[in-house]
């Protein structure tokens, strides 16, 4: 496969083998090219199924720039102005990189329709989370109480504080559940690049939740 | 923290490392903590269906921009009615210049597109599918596809661009030299020379076809695929093969194999016609090869007789052990997926990029192009 300058280097400063994240990567380009050519043939199945593989890294994508409140309508408005502009993809193997655009362009759209702008670190108030999050009413793992719901909200501004690779790296990892190699295949990042996203993320975020004297609340609640 | 170089007291920093990344290791229950409060936010609702299949579910999925997409289709639709309409009733055929093709450039002398010289100081032309780029002995040209890659033609060679679908690029070289350098997807740009049929598996390579339709691939970045009536090579970065008309590939080498290794194995390959040859060359071949030969060694397992598939698997399982699941027995009846493992762990790039497009063009061009997947040319 071609390589880009630079790619070893990140592959084992990821940790990996070169062919563990390799063949990831070729697997997933090859599966997405085929879904990627078939709907832009009209198969709306196909299109399916590169929503399925891919709604959570814009919704995590979404997550890290809008207020929680509009990201599930902005997602929606990615996969369909991805299903509009499809035929316009050339390189049926980038379609992940390409979404990706796609949502920090709305996402940034998003902030220049809204005046005046409207804060991140309020749209989730500590009693009133969506309904598709902590308001379902299913009571998963790590509790649903409002103290619960209001730490993770407390959580979520700090990581959105932080700078715009981390907060994006982060998200997808601690929010959406993907493996560093996953957000390496469907970003179009290195997989170099995800794992210092990853670690410096980490280091910020442990050192916004520290408290600068000794257990502030939220990370009494945390830990 | 301490950083102290002692293994135990960094151990837990590697594990929480390795957990944060792919989720292995011991895990690191501040992260899990994360992980359980804001999995709350996470994306978890069924992915949409979509209009053309369900549609009593439309308005029930979709918001109004869906409305307003079903609209601007049906839009499209009359307006493309009404311009074939118009397209046959007045019978015009779209120029050559507005259809899918590759742009043209000149780069020496007078290359020609059909009777059209490509000059220079103009914006690039235009070779549409069906027609001929052709460069003589002074000429060069250069061709190149934003989905595709670019191409250099040589001087003395001619081309002809076959299709330029969505899934596959073909162009077929007649006679004469092109260096590709490919970016579009593995599997979707194809060259037909005289002699074989050239997959690009995301590569860079020279291609050359004589007059008498004999060719030579020689690979620089990535890997490619050749392959005609059954016979299949992978060539690698560093490795050539040979076509030859009626027999196809030949045994891909790496170019720095000594000179008696790539005699032998050409002999082998293309010239060998009596009973005692093909042994003779063989010895050779096992004899000098190194560790890296086993590219052309793997290769050979499908190409010998039962007995001398003995001695290559022999020599191969000197030069790189097989993996496990990987026998001896498999490998001597030609077990495909035992082949194709072995075949992987020579670490020169995945066999099933190969195998999904043999796939693929069995589905689209009909299973006689792809009989034999395992060049089961027995000497």
């Amino acid at each position: 496969m071609a390589s880009r300058p630079g790619d070893s280097v990140d592959l084992l400063a990821a940790g990996l083998g070169p062919r563990a994240v390799r063949d990831q990567f070729a697997r997933e380009v090859s599966d997405d090219a085929i879904l990627v050519r078939a709907a832009q043939e009209g198969d709306r199945a196909a299109f399916g199924r590169l929503y399925e593989r891919y709604a959570r890294m814009v919704h995590g994508v979404l997550l890290a720039k809008v207020p929680v409140s509009a990201v599930d309508d902005l997602l929606q408005d990615v996969f369909l102005r991805a299903l509009r502009r499809l035929s316009t993809l050339r390189e049926s193997g980038s379609f992940g990189a390409w979404l990706v655009t796609i949502a920090r362009n709305l996402a940034n759209d998003y902030h220049r329709r809204a005046l005046p702008e409207e804060p991140l670190a309020d749209d989730v108030p500590d009693n009133h989370l969506p309904e598709n999050d902590f308001g379902r009413g299913d009571h998963r793992a790590g509790g649903r109480t409002a103290e619960h719901a209001a730490s993770a909200a407390a959580i979520l501004d700090a990581i959105r504080s932080l700078p715009d690779a981390y907060r994006e790296t982060l998200i997808l990892r601690l929010v959406e559940g993907l493996t560093g190699p996953e957000i390496a295949a469907r970003t179009g990042l290195t997989p170099g690049s995800v794992r210092v996203n990853l670690h410096r993320g980490m280091e910020q975020l442990r050192a916004k939740l520290r408290p600068p004297a000794s257990g502030g609340q939220l990370e009494q609640e945390m830990l | 923290m301490d950083t102290t170089n002692n293994k135990t007291d960094n151990e837990p920093l590697k594990n929480s490392n390795d957990y944060l990344w792919d989720g292995s290791g011991v895990p690191d229950p501040e992260i899990q903590k994360l992980e359980a409060l804001l999995g709350g936010f996470r994306h978890d609702r069924p992915a949409p269906l979509f209009p053309e299949f369900v549609p009593s579910k439309r308005w029930t999925f979709f918001p109004w921009r869906v409305r307003l997409f079903a609209v601007l289709s049906a839009t499209a639709a009359v307006l493309f009615a009404i311009a074939a309409i118009i397209f046959l009733t007045h019978g015009t055929k779209p120029s050559p210049v507005a259809m899918a093709g590759w742009d043209v450039s000149r780069m020496a002398g007078t290359p020609r597109i059909g009777s059209t010289t490509v000059r220079a100081n103009e914006l690039p032309s235009r070779l549409g599918v069906g027609q001929v780029l052709e460069t003589d002995d002074q000429s060069r040209a250069s061709l190149r596809s934003e989905g595709i890659g670019q191409i250099e033609m040589e001087p003395s060679s001619r081309l002809r661009l076959l299709t330029m679908g969505n899934s596959l690029k073909r162009i077929a070289l007649d006679r004469g030299t092109i260096h590709a350098f490919i970016w579009a997807p593995p599997g979707q740009f194809v060259v037909d020379t005289p002699s074989a049929m050239t997959v690009d598996l995301g590569c860079a390579y020279t291609l050359q076809v004589d007059d008498s339709g004999s060719g030579l691939v020689r690979t620089s970045l990535g890997w490619v695929g050749f392959k005609l009536n059954g016979h299949e090579s992978f060539i690698p970065a560093g490795a050539a093969c040979a076509t030859r008309p009626k027999v196809g590939p030949g045994t891909p080498y790496f170019e720095d194999a000594s000179p008696e290794f790539r005699t032998a194995l050409a002999r082998f390959d293309f010239e060998d016609r009596t009973p005692q040859q093909p042994a003779a060359d063989l010895a050779i071949v096992l004899a000098q090869s190194r560790e890296r030969d086993a590219l052309t060694l793997w290769h050979l397992l499908a190409r010998v007789d039962d007995a001398q598939r003995a001695l290559v698997y022999d020599r191969l399982s000197q030069l790189a052990p097989p993996p496990a699941g990987v026998t001896r027995e498999g490998i001597l009846r030609l077990d495909q997926p035992m082949l194709d493992v072995w075949w992987n762990a020579l670490g020169f790039d995945d066999i099933a990029v190969w195998r999904h497009w043999e796939r693929s063009w069995s589905a689209t061009n009909g299973p006689e192009r792809m009989s034999g997947t395992s060049a089961p040319a027995d000497k």
